[in-house]
């Protein structure tokens, strides 16, 4: 396996997405206090902690998918460059054609594989014709690297994949299109190791278009793919920093607990 | 001894053999209840099942073939001469049942039965007295017959008294020579149980063979007797008692469709639409008041849509529509019928389709949410085309419903068998004309009462068709799931 | 620094353009997918409020025609049995006065009705007492005459009797009668309204609760207002109790077999396709399973509650099975284990702790199965009960063999008829049955909120 923590020529200094003081309730559970944190432009972010603590909860209020839960409120200020998405008139729909998402299991529409990928492009009005449309698909399904297992089958269904395959067809749906950042919710945790090796050097080279943010209970894989790294517990952002930093030299004892084992 | 008399006394010889087979089993333990292989109960059960299983048997079997023997009796003694032109052998041996119910009344009011039956005038009048309301005047062949269906009847009931209880006693001692120690009483009271159990389960099987069964029977009847041919192909239903009818069952087959297919215009946009707001948009709240509201038509017995249908729906459309628009002045008509059948068939459509959308996995929403899709898009494109199969297969449960009923359309679309194309004019189903066609005095070798059977056979088919077609598209949608 | 190439194929230029306008801004695409949405939840609301007001309708339609039903008008007035017509031969035989015909005691009543028109000083104009007689229901002088051969020492006295005015006295009171339709109306007159309306006026004639549609028999066409749901209450109530007393304890006893015991074969596969089917099958065609096979060949009597019972309980059997199985399936396996671990055999797991947890299912099962047979009409048509009863059936179990009537035929009987005044009663009886169904699906849901485990 080749090591993929390789240079690139690509600007990080860029905050893409800003959060203050971020609260939610889930009814009068108060799920996350104070939640403060910036995610750089072409860098993956890592968001760990033990189960429960409240990273994946965080990971959807920054595509207000939180908005879909009756129960959910949420607090303080979200900004996406400079914009903060929670102001009443900001359009969830338009906000998620900006901010991608792919989840833990992956679940690919029971359509073609095409239509999986085109389905955004679609109904956002991307692109002008059916030539453009087709482009789109390749490039994302080539982006994905999935598109010389699938080039010959496009219109067969795309639950007839194997999990791997499924994630990475889900990869390629969420960039299609062309998101500023891209959220990942445990997207290795229902695959195999090979399907996950294969997704985490897709998370390398997507750096070099979007941010990624990536929620993981597995400490090796913040490691491998992120280059900041946050630490959540109970509801709290307990450390935030680069994620050599975070794993060779914690401040937290919190941090500590978790990066040894001791809790989580 | 009346039957009721007959049920109770046996039951209370089931209740003393449970009696004394539990106290013989105490007392061959002497008094030591864990010397027995089992609870001292079952050996009362086992003894009182021993009463009641075989008397219940024979006695069930004797009182369904106690008509046919009965009928067989009598019908010897008619003349077949006797038998007039314009009646039948059936409406005589319905005479002849009333003719000995009304002798039997006579007698115990302390006639002299054997004075009348000489004197057919006398009795006439007794009868008349009496209540009895006969079609045709008693014949000698007809008094005899009454004779022997009375006979019969006596010594069949004096044959089921002293059987049953002959059967209940043997049954007691049986059960009580068994007894010992170490007989598993427990066991074969749990065997006997599940022979039980087993005969209620055959039940159902049971009654889908007799549906087949007296459908098919009749129906080959029918068509030994009257041309297949005219039957399937005609497009003329014209009765006629008497003899030279026309019975084509096209006219009823488009008029059935022609009402289903309206009805379920009705009913599939207003049901699939409810669903998903319910299923997609609702509150808890609101889903908790409105889904039960709707499904409260569902529970509305058919009588009255069909009441609604002919007192407000029919004469509404009539006059605000039929007839300003000159389609016609009938309010007995298929749109009608149609139209009230739709509003019966709304919650078939909407709860089904209701469970099916819920069925679809969150996560697929949540999929096309994700990419930055309105709740609108992701039901039309996403959830909608996954729950597509189970969607379809309630709306073909809900036309088997409309096919297959009956009030509404008596009451809503009338009776005229006609193959028109305007939804305003009366057409008439299947369904009807088997009610017509079965009420009243029937006799049951003529072609006009046996093409009844013929219709309920077409009928059957095509809802068991629709059913299962409906059953497996629903099963292998949720294979899909699961 | 150099880049490296990524490891698959090159990447293409050609990329879907990015969204790169502030969010704040609405797109207009957006706008008008936002519009879009509006519409299509509008659709769903639209549907569900066309639904509703189709149920309001409904009801709204059938109340208003048949609550007039539970009220009638009724005529008191004193009667004078006179021993002269009554009982010509003087010597108070029953026998000989029950030769006397309901035209005599109609005379009477016609004379009774002069006589108090006379001293409430209402002018009746040109009517003769036959005129007289046809304010009053042509079931008033049966009434009387039940009434005094039940009872000869009335004889010779003065009763007060209440008798029910004539249909369309009491349709003209209901708005259904007006001034122009009796004067072609070969049963009234604009007279008899107008002496009606005195009448009232003069305490005579008033309206008042019906109790007697609930309780009296059917009665004949011209007699809209004597009819009543006596006969069908009572034919509707036995049957029930053959549906309760055999497709209850058969229903249960299949789905304990089908769902513990029996071995999960093909052949236990077909029996529950079958059983899926029976729940679907037109309810006309078990009316002719019960004409071919009941009637037929059985020879049981046509319109006898037992056969409409037999043929219900058939129909029910499948719609309590369904249910009672989903509750036993209910039950998790881990309490079946621990009985099985005991010692208990499965017969007694089964009756000792699974049927009991499952009860609360299938008693909801049973009542609902209960409620949608007590509103089947077509199988009852088939096997005979359209006949038009006026005796009570007599106590069971023989009763059972009487002929009867139920509720839902009544109703349809009823609406078969040319008499205006029997779509009122067709109205009523739906009104007494919508309030039977209501009472046992409420009973229902209160058993299931109050009982029902969610494991």
């Amino acid at each position: 396996m080749k090591d993929i923590r390789l240079e690139r020529d690509v600007q990080t200094e860029t905050n893409k997405i800003e959060a203050r003081k971020v609260q939610v309730y889930y009814g009068t559970n108060h799920a996350l206090k104070d939640v403060d944190v910036d995610i750089l432009d072409k860098t993956v972010t890592a968001f760990i902690g033990p189960s429960g603590c409240g990273k994946s909860t965080f990971l959807r209020c920054l595509n207000r998918m939180n908005d879909t839960v009756a129960s959910a409120r949420v607090e303080g200020m979200i900004t996406l460059e400079g914009e903060n998405i929670y102001d009443p008139r900001v359009d969830p729909v338009q906000l998620r054609a900006k901010i991608g998402m792919v989840f833990q299991k992956p679940n690919p529409f029971p359509k073609s594989i095409y239509d999986n990928v085109a389905y955004g492009p679609k109904i956002h009005g991307l692109t002008r014709n059916k030539a453009e449309l087709d482009e789109v698909v390749e490039a994302c399904l080539r982006k994905a690297a999935l598109w010389n297992e699938v080039k010959d089958r496009l219109q067969s269904p795309g639950t007839g994949l194997s999990g791997g395959q499924q994630q990475r067809l889900c990869i390629a749906r969420a960039i299609a299109t062309s998101p500023e950042v891209l959220l990942m919710d445990e997207p290795c945790s229902a695959l195999d190791p090979i399907a996950t090796a294969q997704v985490e050097e897709l998370i390398d080279e997507l750096r070099s278009q979007f941010s990624v943010v990536i929620v993981t209970h597995s400490m090796q894989q913040a490691a491998r793919v992120s280059q900041r790294t946050a630490f959540f517990h109970l509801g709290y952002l307990v450390e935030y920093g680069e994620t050599g930093a975070i794993f060779t030299n914690p401040k937290d004892p919190r941090t500590e607990s978790y990066i040894t084992g001791r809790i989580g | 001894m009346s039957l009721g008399l007959l049920f109770l006394t046996v039951l209370a010889l089931a209740a003393i053999g449970y009696a004394v087979g539990r106290r013989r089993a105490m007392a061959s333990a002497g008094g030591d209840m864990r010397k027995l292989h089992s609870l001292p109960t079952f050996y009362g059960w086992i003894t009182a099942l021993g009463v009641l299983v075989p008397v219940l048997a024979v006695s069930l079997v004797w009182l369904f073939a106690e008509g046919f023997v009965i009928h067989n009796s009598a019908i010897t003694h008619i003349d077949m001469a006797e038998v007039t032109e314009d009646s039948s052998v059936n409406l005589m041996m319905a005479d002849v049942t009333r003719l000995a119910g009304g002798l039997s009344v006579l007698e115990a009011a302390g006639t002299d039965i054997e004075a009348m039956k000489l004197d057919i005038e006398a009795l006439k009048t007794a009868l008349g007295d009496a209540g009895v309301a006969m079609g045709n005047d008693p014949t000698p062949g007809m008094i005899s017959a009454a004779e022997a269906v009375r006979t019969t009847g006596k010594w069949s009931r004096i044959g089921l008294n002293v059987a049953s209880l002959v059967l209940a006693l043997a049954g007691m001692a049986w059960g009580l020579r068994r007894i010992t120690p170490e007989f598993r009483a427990r066991n074969a009271t749990e065997k006997v149980s599940l022979g039980l159990l087993i005969f209620a389960s055959l039940i159902a099987v049971a009654t889908t063979v007799g549906i087949v069964l007296s459908l098919l029977a009749n129906t080959v009847h029918f068509f030994s007797i009257y041309p297949g041919s005219t039957f399937f192909f005609s497009p003329t239903w014209d009765p006629k008692f008497g003899g030279g009818s026309t019975l084509g069952i096209l006219p009823l087959v488009w008029g059935t469709l022609y009402v289903s297919v309206i009805s379920l215009i009705v009913a599939v946009p207003i049901g699939l639409f409810s669903a998903i707001y319910l299923a997609e948009y609702a509150s808890r709240r609101v889903r908790g008041i409105v889904k039960p509201l709707i499904e409260v038509l569902a529970g509305i017995p058919t009588i009255v849509y069909g009441l609604f249908a002919l007192i407000t729906v029919g004469p509404l459309l009539r006059d605000w529509i039929a007839l300003p628009m000159g389609f016609g002045n009938s309010s007995s008509t298929v749109m009608t019928a149609g139209l009230v059948m739709g509003i019966m068939i709304i919650p078939f459509v909407s709860s089904l389709s209701d469970d099916i959308i819920n069925a679809v996995p969150q996560s697929l929403r949540d999929g096309s949410l994700g990419l930055g899709a309105t709740p609108s898009e992701t039901i039309r494109q996403v959830v909608i085309p996954a729950a597509l199969p189970g969607i379809v297969g309630a709306v073909l449960l809900a036309a088997s419903r409309a096919i297959g009923e009956t009030m509404i359309v008596v009451l809503g679309a009338g009776a005229a068998a006609k193959l028109s194309l305007n939804p305003f004019e009366a057409m008439t189903t299947v369904t009807v004309k088997i009610v017509s066609q079965l009420t009243g005095d029937t006799e049951f070798s003529s072609p006009e009462t046996l093409v009844a059977f013929a219709l309920g056979l077409t009928l059957f088919t095509f809802t068991l068709c629709l059913n299962v077609l409906a059953l497996v598209i629903v099963r292998k949608y949720r294979e899909q799931y699961e | 620094m150099t880049t490296v190439p990524p490891t698959q194929d090159a990447v293409p230029a050609a990329d879907a353009p990015r969204v790169a306008h502030s969010l704040f801004a609405p797109d207009k695409r957006t706008a008008s997918r936002n519009a879009q949405e509006s519409r299509f939840r509008a659709y769903g609301l639209v549907a569900i409020v066309i639904a509703l007001l189709m149920l309001v309708w409904l009801l709204f339609s059938i109340f208003s025609a048949g609550l007039p039903a539970f009220r009638q008008t009724f005529i008191e007035i004193p009667v004078q049995l006179e021993a002269a017509v009554l009982d010509k031969a003087g010597n108070g035989n029953p026998v000989e006065m029950a030769s006397v015909t309901t035209i005599g005691y109609g005379k009477l009543i016609g004379r009774a009705l002069t006589a108090e028109l006379e001293a409430k000083g209402i002018d009746i104009g040109e009517m003769t007492p036959k005129d007289l007689v046809g304010m009053v229901s042509e079931n008033a002088a049966a009434d009387l005459r039940d009434m005094v051969l039940a009872d000869p020492k009335l004889l010779g006295t003065t009763v007060q009797f209440k008798a029910l005015a004539h249909g369309r006295i009491d349709g003209y009171f209901k708005g259904r009668v007006t001034m122009e339709t009796a004067a072609r109306d070969n049963m009234t007159s604009p007279e008899k309204l107008m002496l009606a309306d005195k009448m009232v006026a003069a305490g005579l004639m008033e309206m008042r609760f019906n109790a007697g549609f609930l309780t009296m028999p059917d009665a004949s066409d011209k007699r809209p207002e004597a009819a009543g749901l006596g006969v069908a209450i009572i034919g509707s109530l036995y049957m029930m109790v053959v549906v309760l007393c055999l497709a209850l304890p058969i229903g249960v006893a299949a789905s304990v077999y089908l769902e513990e015991f029996a071995p999960k074969n093909r052949w236990t596969d077909l029996i529950e396709v079958n059983i899926a089917n029976l729940a679907a099958v037109p309810s006309i065609v078990y009316g002719i399973l019960g004409l071919s096979f009941f009637i037929n060949f059985a020879e049981l009597p046509r319109s006898a509650p037992i056969v409409g019972g037999l043929v219900l309980t058939l129909m029910t059997l499948p719609r309590i099975i369904i249910p009672t199985r989903a509750a036993l399936k209910a039950v998790p396996p881990s309490i079946r284990d621990a009985a099985l671990g005991v010692g208990a055999s499965k017969l007694q797991t089964v009756t000792h702790h699974v049927l009991p947890l499952a009860m609360p299912g299938v008693l909801t099962g049973t009542i609902i199965g209960l409620a949608q047979a007590l509103g089947e009409t077509a199988p009852l048509l088939l096997i005979g009960m359209v006949a038009f009863v006026r005796d009570f059936p007599g106590a069971p179990m023989s009763g059972l063999f009487d002929p009867a009537s139920a509720l839902p035929v009544q109703i349809y009987n009823w609406t078969q008829r040319g008499d205006p005044g029997f779509v009122e009663r067709a109205s009523g009886a739906i009104i007494v049955l919508l309030v039977f169904l209501i009472v046992m699906n409420t009973a229902a849901i209160i058993l299931r909120r109050r009982y029902e485990r969610r494991w």
